[in-house]
């Protein structure tokens, strides 16, 4: 076993937002652990007010008023918005009163600035009103310490400013926030102090004023990284391989029209809740379109099902890669081979392992994916290796176009550049790439033209000269923009 | 769509039900004569009383995402042990009779507990193993023998037709009133107590419950303990209700009970429904039943074929109605939140 | 994949020491044992459980079940004796009863596919529901009507010593092997077990996997209905009931996990043989027929127990060391 922590010190104070960042691997989910008492550390100590603790369960650290929301929040979804508040109180006896429940969590909610039935069932809400809810159950359970892990991942700007504002609120009631994310802009503007992380152990911990970005990231990375993100060269690309009018699914998205090109990069920005990722799940036949015109090549063609889009040459990469992406516990090689596993067989439908191991043993090499052998199980390779497993086994299909939903989500700055040079290089050799993805340098970096969109609405598409932070925004605000 | 804001799932699914069950009630009246009658409500009601009971336990496990296909076994068995106790001693108390049958349930529904909740073993193969081995207890126990209405004692043989109250033939059985006070109780425990409403998380994110602390697996473990219970008592009912207990009583009651759960509006994955709901949903099984045979003459045999399709078609609705009824609240949630 | 197959391996040697085990414990008790006679004889007694445990393994792998297999065998029995009986020739009733088959796997495949139910509330409402069609085709009667050929084909050795539903069984048993071992639908099958989601994201037709294995898993418990009524000569309405509980208790102890994706066929052969050879040892020492439901019941149990206990017993040695 690798040692996950290596003696890490960290101080919280009441009233301070403490930021806690490092490189996918750091610790930092394992300090988490530590200090909600899901794991005991090996050595070491804890002090809570002074008082040496022990953990070994996460009631005790409830107890103690420590809680953690998670970017991913734990609600029950069968479950009313109060109820979810309320369920862990230990303090609430036997007997359930229903509408002392209703009138207290409607308090702390509004107390929150945040509007929401607390007679819904939590299933219907959208991941930063679950959060939202997380928070109230911090807080009504008299919280001390909130942890706060990666929340803001798949929120919008405003949900973010709308978190933010009730961080600092804690902050002002003497709460300690302890905060970690992997947008350094939100570091920057929310924390006071500065943790940072690398390989389990503790770099640095100062105030935020005595960090540079470029400081914070060279202690993040333990090395130099001169160009964060290098801008793509603009040139000419071929003709149009894919052209999308009026392309519309009742109550998801509508009116979305775009050519793309050989060896073109077109990205598509917008906030969360902008319905892009439907977009993409609707050209590859997932979610199929329900009106509009698809035509590849020149040809009008339908995309009813995922096998239809491959056979058309489209390739979709998900986001989702624990979940919707790699078959964790097969190899690498079966992996890679998947989609276009009708190529591998033979007579009778026999599978030519050979041709496999080729096939799997060329994208290693030209993709340099490290591991011990082809025969490994994907599940044990880290996030960047795996996101290069990923992208063998969609190049493998030779797709005319793809689409990149996140390509370097949850993978660490090294792999993140590599993961850029590589989509680079695909559409310099002439393949159609639609880049979906949150993260606006890197839509900027990456694309030559950029699409926008807004609560499934296309808000426009801006050339590479018109692309600035401020345009795309602009845009996928929309209407907020014009009324500011 | 007024009418229903507000509504809570589980009321909502309350309501279709009763409305399925006047509807049916509406529709046979028209077709048979003299349909509503005294006779249909005393038939229907003996025989809801031992379903509705055993249905409320299985409810308990199903919403932790269990299921138990023992208790069929376990009436069986609790049945003929404790008509064989009495058969010994007839003078035995019937409350300790009782307390027999139902401490005999609660150890069985043990037994699937501990290897359901404390093995991690799944709880369709823990019980679909008990449940031949229950059976097989009986068999071994009971030596292939009968037990006989003949060595019954008299208090039990009377209990069936014992009326709380008559509205003039319309009797309201003994043993009705105790299952109308279980749902009740569960109904309460499930809707008003910290622990029902745990039982309810647990099944709907077990991962949060166990972040939250909850004691997962003996809450998993109640509640096999109190289907088991529950199993028994039906077991009690059973005997009481059959007198005569051969090897194979209670075949094909954990197939019916989970009908009716399933029936009745609970999520077979867990989180949802209500002990209501089960109840509706074995009086609306037994009604059918009742109903359908005396409507097309049809042979008994034609009973278990629809019932296998009714379940099917419930699951099934019950799915499609929850997602509409999801969608109307992300909708609701759409509108009310200033941002999106 | 290493690993896996280090523990496949593993789980497999410890499923042939049990059957050694098995095997010496019932040649000591009883010299008839190892007869070819009782060999055959053991393995035609249980033919039609073993068939359909072939296909309930790719079912499980799946990340699926199917509890409706031995209520469809009574209702593919049930029909053809009615046919018969009616006055249908065998060959038009024998293709009927598989076409029964197909379609009611058919229709379990449907529920779960199209309309998203778990198969274990589809199956055991067909569990139900097909039963109760076998019931109502010959409610409490027992059909006797079958030709003397047909009988003959149930009962009396083609080949060599070896029955006809013997020799099926073979055939079944290679096919399986190759399909799921070395074929592309193997591979699909394996990775829709691990990962539903994940498979219709590569571009795999899950729908279509599982409807043809639901659809099959249907025609082989009809051919196993017909295998059973020939061998019997007659047919009930309560032919097979219980049989569902034999066959996964087979496929899980072979080491298939219930949860899906993992698992082998030569897994379920050996558990296959221990289960056959623990009942055919307790028939030998007198052991009634509901005391060996029993040991099977426990047996299930454990089965699904002791990958638990190993990966416990792994993890407190790995946090000694």
């Amino acid at each position: 076993m690798t040692q996950a922590l290596k003696e890490v010190s960290l101080e919280l104070f009441p009233g301070e937002i403490h930021a806690l960042v490092g490189e996918n691997g750091a610790g930092k989910s394992t300090l988490i652990k530590i200090l909600t008492g899901i794991q005991q550390p090996d050595d070491g100590e804890m002090f809570f007010s002074g008082n040496g603790v022990q953990l070994s369960s996460s009631q005790e650290a409830q107890a103690l008023g420590i809680a953690a929301i998670y970017q991913e929040p734990m609600v029950f979804p069968d479950l009313d918005v109060a109820e979810n508040i309320f369920i862990s109180h230990r303090a609430r006896g036997i007997w359930v009163q229903w509408k002392k429940m209703y009138e207290d969590a409607h308090k702390i909610l509004s107390d929150l600035g945040m509007i929401l039935d607390v007679r819904a069932p939590a299933s219907g809400l959208t991941l930063a009103s679950q959060q939202a809810v997380e928070i109230a159950k911090a807080i009504s359970l008299n919280v001390k310490v909130l942890i706060m892990d990666e929340p803001t991942a798949s929120l919008s700007n405003h949900e973010v400013e709308q978190l933010f504002k009730v961080a600092r609120k804690l902050k002002q009631e003497n709460v300690a926030v302890l905060f970690i994310s992997h947008r350094l802009d939100e570091v920057f503007e929310i924390a006071d102090r500065i943790t940072v992380l690398r390989d389990g152990e503790h770099i640095s911990t100062r105030s935020v004023e005595e960090f540079s970005r470029e400081q914070l990231i060279r202690e993040m990375v333990g090395r130099e990284v001169d160009q964060f993100y290098a801008t793509r060269q603009k040139k000419n690309y071929g003709k149009c391989v894919l052209s999308v009018q009026n392309l519309s699914k009742e109550a998801v998205f509508s009116g979305i029209e775009f050519d793309l090109h050989e060896g073109e990069v077109l990205g598509f920005a917008g906030l969360v809740g902008s319905r892009r990722t439907d977009v993409g799940l609707a050209l590859f036949g997932i979610q199929p379109n329900d009106s509009g015109v698809i035509d590849l090549d020149g040809q009008n063609v339908s995309i009813r099902s995922p096998q239809a889009a491959q056979n058309l040459g489209i390739a979709y990469m998900t986001e989702d890669r624990r979940k919707l992406g790699l078959a964790m516990p097969l190899s690498i090689t079966s992996n890679i081979t998947l989609p276009a596993l009708k190529r591998y067989l033979g007579r009778l439908g026999l599978i030519r392992t050979e041709s496999e191991k080729s096939t799997a043993e060329e994208f290693k090499n030209r993709l340099q994916i490290k591991t011990p052998n082809l025969a490994h199980e994907v599940g044990k390779l880290s996030g960047g290796n795996q996101q290069k497993v990923m992208f063998s086994k969609w190049l493998n299909t030779q797709p005319k176009v793809f689409i990149l939903d996140e390509p370097t989500r949850g993978i660490d700055v090294g792999a993140k550049a590599e993961v850029h040079n590589m989509i680079r290089e695909l559409a310099d050799q002439g393949m159609a790439i639609l880049c979906i993805s949150s993260d606006l340098p890197e839509v900027l970096a990456m694309s030559d033209r950029v699409l926008v969109m807004r609560e499934g609405r296309q808000m426009g598409i801006l050339d590479g000269s018109q692309a600035t932070q401020e345009s795309i925004m602009s845009l996928a605000m929309g209407e907020l923009q014009e009324t500011a | 769509m007024n009418a229903i804001q507000g509504l809570r799932p589980e009321k909502l699914r309350e309501l279709v039900l009763l409305v399925l069950i006047a509807l049916v009630l509406i529709v046979f009246s028209s077709v048979i004569e003299n349909y509503l009658n005294a006779r249909l409500f005393n038939r229907v009601s003996a025989s809801v009383a031992l379903m509705a009971v055993l249905a409320i336990g299985q409810t308990m496990v199903v919403l932790t995402r269990n299921i138990d296909l023992s208790v069929g076994s376990i009436v069986g068995f609790t049945a003929y042990f404790v008509g064989y106790q009495l058969s010994q001693y007839g003078d035995m108390h019937p409350l300790l009779a009782i307390f027999l049958a139902v401490g005999v349930g609660t150890l069985m529904g043990g037994i699937n507990g501990i290897l359901v909740a404390y093995c991690r073993i799944p709880s369709i193969i823990v019980t679909l193993g008990t449940m031949a081995l229950y059976r097989t207890l009986l068999v071994e126990y009971s030596d292939a023998q009968t037990v006989l209405t003949v060595n019954l004692p008299r208090w039990l043989l009377d209990l069936p037709s014992l009326n709380l109250i008559s509205f003039d033939r319309l009797h309201l059985r003994v043993l009705v009133v105790g299952m109308v006070v279980v749902v009740i109780l569960f109904q309460i425990v499930l809707k008003y107590t910290t622990f029902g409403r745990k039982l309810y998380a647990i099944g709907s994110n077990p991962e949060a419950a166990k972040m939250a602390g909850f004691a997962n697996q003996k809450m998993v473990l109640t509640a096999f303990l109190l289907c088991g219970a529950l199993a028994g008592l039906t077991g009690f009912m059973f005997l009481a209700r059959f007198g005569n207990i051969t090897v194979v009583a209670g075949i094909g009651f954990e197939l019916k009970s989970v009908a009716a759960v399933v029936v009745g509006g609970v999520n077979i994955f867990g989180g949802s429904g209500s002990a209501f709901g089960a109840f509706l949903g074995a009086v609306l099984i037994d009604l059918l039943e009742n109903s359908l045979i005396r409507w097309l003459q049809i042979s008994e045999f034609w009973r278990d074929a629809l019932l296998g399709l009714l379940i099917l078609i419930s699951v099934a609705t019950d799915s499609v109605i929850m997602k509409r009824f999801q969608l109307y609240w992300a909708r609701k949630q759409a509108r009310s939140s200033p941002e999106t | 994949m290493t690993n896996v197959w280090k523990y496949l391996r593993s789980w497999e040697s410890f499923l042939c020491l049990v059957l050694i085990l098995t095997i010496s414990v019932n040649a000591v008790n009883s010299d008839a044992f190892l007869s070819i006679d009782n060999q055959i004889n053991l393995f035609t007694l249980a033919i039609e459980k073993v068939i359909i445990a072939l296909i309930m393994a790719f079912i499980i792998i799946n990340a699926e079940i199917d509890l409706s297999v031995a209520s469809m065998m009574g209702l593919a029995a049930c029909a053809l004796g009615w046919l018969v009986d009616a006055g249908a020739s065998m060959p038009t009733a024998l293709a009927i009863c598989l076409l029964i088959g197909m379609l009611g796997g058919l229709f379990n495949g449907f529920w779960v596919t199209f309309m998203n139910l778990p198969s274990l509330v589809v199956t055991l409402a067909m569990l139900i529901g097909f039963r109760g069609l076998a019931r109502v085709l010959v409610e409490d009667r027992s059909i006797r009507v079958f030709p003397s050929w047909f009988e003959e084909l149930g009962q009396q050795p083609i080949l060599g010593p070896l029955p006809l539903a013997v020799i099926i069984f073979f055939l079944l048993l290679i096919l399986a092997v190759m399909v799921l071992r070395f074929t592309g639908f193997g591979r699909y099958v394996y990775v829709i077990g691990i990962n539903k989601d994940m498979a219709r994201y590569s571009g795999i037709n899950v729908t279509a996997v599982k409807l043809i294995l639901f659809t099959l898993s249907g025609l082989i418990s009809a051919l196993a209905g017909i295998l059973f009524a020939a061998r019997l000569g007659s047919v009930r309405g309560d032919m097979g009931l219980g049989f569902e509980l034999d066959i996964i208790t087979m496929v899980l102890l072979g080491g298939v996990s219930i949860f899906g994706g993992s698992g082998s066929i030569y897994g379920v052969i050996l558990s296959i043989l221990i289960v056959l050879y623990l009942r055919n040892g307790m028939s030998l020492s007198n052991i009634t027929g509901h005391l060996q439901t029993g040991v099977i019941g426990m047996l299930l149990i454990f089965s699904a127990m002791v990958p638990n206990l190993k990966n416990y017993w792994e993890s407190l040695r790995t946090s000694r060391s």
